[in-house]
């Protein structure tokens, strides 16, 4: 038996949708006019205007009438991948590779962190900036390493401007990033739902709905967001060219942006560049939807505490110690 | 028919009033949901893994998800074979400096009583350690040996506590070897400076 007509639109969800923006469905057709009418002036009253910029107008009039992630097909996806491909070769001369990887059933990524271990080298800083396209000009870090003094649990005690000879004795090293909480708040003070929690725990935020307004800043109670206040300036063979479109693909000027669990990476199953970086394996990352993972033999088996637990804000970074 | 009504309400206020703390006492916290997942994630689901490029070898002990793999040591050292020269081989005097391991320097173990050579090499066979029982055992499985003294850090080691994974956090399971990351002469980490400084967020 099937439904009659009127029953099945009200179903289907991608109807209500575009019911919804038919608006914005009727200004990105006016746009894309006006783009075309526009080029075609250019390159018609201008002899040899470089066709390559209209091209790029093109592009970015398309770039800018795009949904929001979440309410993307797949095919949408793959469509604005390639655009950003093609307008980081036309702006900026690189080569990218933008993903969109979803991600993968009864997967979720916990994190581990050994404060007897860590012995405050910061190599996985290095490899979070290096891997993550972090602006080199305002020294951008996701992570933060404070030297604390024993006995203290709190990392606003410790010294995160530390530099000199490590590890110093009776001190130890205790890292902090975005802690990917379960019970985000930085995602329910977003007025354009440009942060949300994907369904494998990572916190994102999509950059091209990203207002910059930093109420998420504000929300946030372990400081593990950074805006960033132009595009990031890095040497051109610097730049890390396998993307993810939540992840490091280079940001627009005036976003949120923080640690993504190396997203581009972990959904490939790779683990995350500052796991893979940390000379004293004091980084544990895994599944916590797998037994037999070793995050869960942490949970199971060690000491362990988050920070700030009394939120309610379950964070997936623990801390541990031997 | 006011009395019939009355007690049927009563009824529905209780039942309601049943099944709503029943509800309460069935919310789990997040972590206990987590726990309660008991069924191994299929190391296979993820297909973009690619096979670890290094040498590995098969631990002869296993962890909670079973058999796993480590890195293999003996390609990394340079002069094995030890036999090459440790044999009947005739020795030239200008060579001694070399072949008497002079570079070698221990700090592992007490200090003022530090480790001797044969206390992990074997007397005799010099391609192999030896444990205190007298067993010979391969440089790739190294930690067969260490875990003699370091017991606790060899079973944090198995269960993932200790130490760390190649490249993948899915897909079969290969861990790095305790002498990939240490020195086996000297394995506390060297003092050195950090690989980059913090400026203040505000």
């Amino acid at each position: 038996m099937s439904l009659p007509d009127n029953e099945k639109e009200k179903t289907d969800p991608t109807d209500a949708l575009s019911e919804k923006s038919s608006r914005r469905a009727f200004l990105k057709g006016l746009s894309i006019g006006a783009a075309a009418a526009s080029a075609a002036l250019v390159v018609g009253c201008v002899p040899g205007a470089d066709a390559a910029a209209s091209g790029e107008l093109r592009l970015r009039w398309q770039e800018f009438f795009k949904k929001n992630y979440r309410l993307m097909t797949q095919e949408e996806k793959d469509q604005t991948v390639e655009r950003l491909e093609r307008l980081a070769a036309l702006r900026d001369g690189i080569d990218v590779q933008i993903g969109s990887e979803p991600p993968l059933p009864k997967v979720l990524y916990g994190y581990a962190f050994n404060i007897t271990r860590c012995e405050g080298f910061m190599e996985c800083v290095t490899a979070c900036i290096k891997e993550n396209n972090l602006d080199r000009k305002t020294n951008t870090q996701y992570i933060r390493i404070f030297e604390m003094e024993p006995g203290q649990l709190d990392p606003s005690t410790g010294d995160g401007k530390y530099f000199h000879e490590v590890p110093v004795e009776n001190k130890f090293y205790m890292g902090t990033q975005c802690f990917h909480c379960e019970n985000a708040p930085c995602t329910k003070a977003c007025p354009t739902k440009a942060t949300w929690k994907e369904p494998d725990g990572i916190v994102v935020v999509d950059y091209d709905w990203c207002i910059g307004c930093r109420y998420c800043q504000a929300a946030c109670p372990y400081f593990g967001r950074r805006f960033n206040w132009g595009k990031a300036e890095i040497p051109k063979e610097e730049i890390t060219t396998k993307q993810h479109y939540l992840g490091n693909r280079l940001r627009p000027m005036g976003k949120m942006e923080k640690c993504t669990f190396c997203i581009q990476r972990t959904r490939k199953g790779r683990l995350p560049a500052c796991v893979e970086a940390c000379p004293t394996g004091s980084r544990v990352f895994g599944n916590l939807l797998d037994p037999d993972s070793e995050i869960r033999y942490v949970l199971k088996h060690k000491k362990v505490f988050r920070m700030k637990e009394e939120l309610g804000t379950e964070p997936k970074f623990w801390y541990f110690i031997d | 028919m006011a009395r019939w009504l009355g007690g049927s309400v009563l009824l529905v206020a209780l039942f309601l009033a049943g099944g709503g703390s029943g509800l309460a006492s069935e919310k789990k916290s997040f972590l206990d949901s987590v726990k309660d997942v008991d069924k191994p994630f299929d190391s296979r689901a993820v297909r973009q893994v690619q096979p670890i490029t290094q040498t590995t070898v098969l631990v002869k002990e296993e962890s909670q998800g079973g058999p796993f793999r480590v890195l293999a040591r003996k390609e990394q050292i340079e002069r094995y074979r030890c036999s090459n020269c440790h044999g009947e081989k005739e020795v030239k005097g200008k060579d001694a400096f070399n072949l008497t391991h002079g570079n070698v320097v221990i700090h592992h173990g007490q200090e003022g009583n530090a480790l001797a050579c044969i206390d992990c090499h074997h007397p005799q066979d010099r391609n192999s350690l030896e444990d205190k029982k007298g067993r010979k055992i391969d440089f790739d499985h190294s930690y067969q040996l260490c875990g003699q003294c370091h017991f606790r850090q060899k079973r944090d080691w198995l269960g993932g506590a200790h130490g760390k994974r190649v490249a993948y956090w899915a897909g079969e399971r290969v861990a790095y070897n305790c002498t990939t990351c240490h020195d086996p002469h000297a394995p506390k980490f060297a003092k050195r400076f950090p690989a980059t400084y913090s400026v203040p967020l505000h």
